[in-house]
C-alpha cells in the first residue's frame, strides 16, 4: 500500500551516491536516461571545499542522511562516474569489514583465496547499461561452473539456471543468494556452458565484480562468494555491505 | 502538497490498529514526548511505497517481539506538516527523513533509521533491524 511510482529503474527511488571527479552527490534517484541523471534533496560535496574527505562524508551521510541543499539537481550523464545506494557506504561503528554470509563461506578481498578465484575466472557481462553508470559484472570460477553443472546433472534442483543474488539481510546490510531456479521476468540471463545464469536488475548492481568460486574435498568451503567491493558487515554476521 | 486523505487513510490506520500513536498536532507530539521515562518509539510515516510501504509491516512485526519500547507513536510527513515538524525537532540534529524510525530512552535518541537505510529492503530485514535494536535498547 503507498506505492505512488512508476518506474522500472530499481534505482528509482533509492538514495543514491554519485560519483563525479571531484565532488560526490546525495540524493534519491528520481529518473536516469542517456542525458542526465536526475536526483531529489539533494546534497553534494566538493573534494576542495575543505570540510571533510570524501570518504568521510559518505560515512557520515550513510550513517545519518544528508541535509538537502538543492530540491532537485540533474547531472549530465558524462560527468557521472558512479552511482551505488548510499546504504553501501553504511558501517556500523566498531564494525570490520570481513563478510561472512550464512550458508556460504567468503573470503576477503585480497587474500589467496580470492587472488586465486580471480585468476581462472569466467567474466559475465550483465547488461545494465544505463548511460553514466558503472557496468555491472559477475564472475564464475571454472571450478563453479564445474559445480553448478555437476549439481544440474544430478537433477534435483528447482530449475534449470542458477540463481545469484542478493537480498536484504540482517542490520541494513545484504545477503548474498545462491539457488537454481527457472527464469523470472526482468532477469538479466547470462548463457554458460551447461547452464544459465539469471540475475535480478536490481541484484546485479551489487554483484559488480563478485566472483562465485567452489572448493570441493574435504578441505573445501563449497560455493564462496569473493567481492571485492564488501566493506562491512552486520552484527547479525549473515549480511555485508559494498 | 499533501496527498487526498482518503489515499492516506489505510496507512494511518495500518500502524494505529495495532496500537501505535498518531500524533497529528504539535500539541500531541509535545505530550508523547514530555513522558522522559523508559523507551519510545516514533515512526515517520511517509506515502513513499518504495520505503514506507515495507516500514510500516516491519513496526507491526517488530512490536510482537519479546522486547519492544515502552510507547510508540506515529507521525505522518507530508501530511500533519505541523507535527512532523515538531516530532522532527525531538530527533535533534539528524537530518529530516521518511520514512524513519527514531527509538528514545529516558527522553534521549538511542537509535535512529533513516530512509535510505529502509528504502528497497524487505519488511522482514527492517523488522531484523528494529527488533535488535529493541533487545539493545528496550531491555
Amino acid at each position: 500500500m503507498g506505492t505512488f511510482h512508476d518506474t522500472s529503474d530499481p534505482l528509482h527511488g533509492i538514495t543514491v551516491a554519485v560519483t563525479m571527479n571531484d565532488s560526490v552527490v546525495v540524493g534519491r534517484c528520481h529518473e536516469r536516461d542517456s542525458e542526465k541523471v536526475l536526483l531529489l534533496d539533494v546534497d553534494e560535496h566538493a573534494d576542495d571545499a575543505g570540510e571533510m574527505p570524501r570518504s568521510e562524508y559518505l560515512a557520515r551521510a550513510a550513517r545519518f542522511g544528508v541535509w538537502a541543499k538543492h530540491e532537485r539537481l540533474s547531472i549530465p550523464a558524462g560527468e557521472v562516474l558512479e552511482i551505488q545506494p548510499l546504504s553501501s557506504y553504511y558501517t556500523r561503528p566498531g564494525e570490520a569489514a570481513q563478510p561472512e554470509i550464512a550458508g556460504v563461506s567468503q573470503s576477503k578481498p585480497g587474500t589467496e583465496d580470492s587472488a586465486q578465484a580471480k585468476s581462472d575466472a569466467v567474466t559475465v557481462e550483465i547488461a545494465t547499461e544505463v548511460p553514466g553508470t558503472v557496468q555491472s559484472a559477475v564472475n564464475l570460477t571454472a571450478a563453479a561452473a564445474q559445480e553448478v553443472r555437476r549439481l544440474i546433472a544430478a537433477g534435483e534442483n528447482e530449475g534449470p539456471g542458477l540463481r545469484l543474488g542478493v537480498a536484504g539481510g540482517g542490520c541494513s546490510g545484504l545477503t548474498y543468494k545462491l539457488e537454481f531456479s527457472e527464469p523470472r521476468d526482468n532477469d538479466v540471463v547470462v548463457a554458460q556452458d551447461g547452464f544459465d545464469v539469471y540475475l535480478d536488475p536490481k541484484s546485479s548492481i551489487y554483484l559488480r565484480d563478485v566472483t562465485l568460486d567452489y572448493q570441493g574435498g574435504l578441505g573445501g568451503k563449497g560455493f564462496q562468494f569473493n567481492n571485492p567491493n564488501a566493506t562491512n558487515t552486520c552484527g547479525c554476521g549473515e549480511s555485508f555491505a559494498v | 502538497m499533501p496527498y487526498p486523505e482518503q489515499m492516506v487513510a489505510p496507512m494511518r490506520a495500518e500502524l494505529t490498529e495495532v496500537g501505535v500513536q498518531e500524533l497529528r498536532t504539535p500539541d500531541e507530539v509535545d505530550r508523547y514526548f514530555a513522558r522522559k521515562e523508559g523507551t519510545s518509539l516514533l515512526l515517520v510515516n511517509s506515502v513513499c511505497g518504495c520505503a514506507a510501504g515495507s516500514a510500516r509491516p516491519a513496526l507491526k512485526a517488530a512490536l510482537e517481539h519479546d522486547s519492544r519500547p515502552d510507547h510508540a507513536a506515529t507521525v505522518f510527513a507530508g501530511q500533519d506538516l505541523e507535527a512532523t515538524e515538531r516530532a522532527r525537532e525531538m530527533i535533534g540534529p539528524v537530518p529530516p527523513s521518511s520514512p524513519s524510525v527514531a527509538l528514545f530512552r529516558d527522553g534521549e535518541l538511542v537509535h535512529f533509521l533513516p530512509r535510505h537505510l529502509i528504502e528497497g529492503q524487505s519488511a522482514e530485514v527492517i523488522a531484523r533491524e528494529l527488533t535488535a535494536a529493541f533487545d539493545e535498547f528496550c531491555n
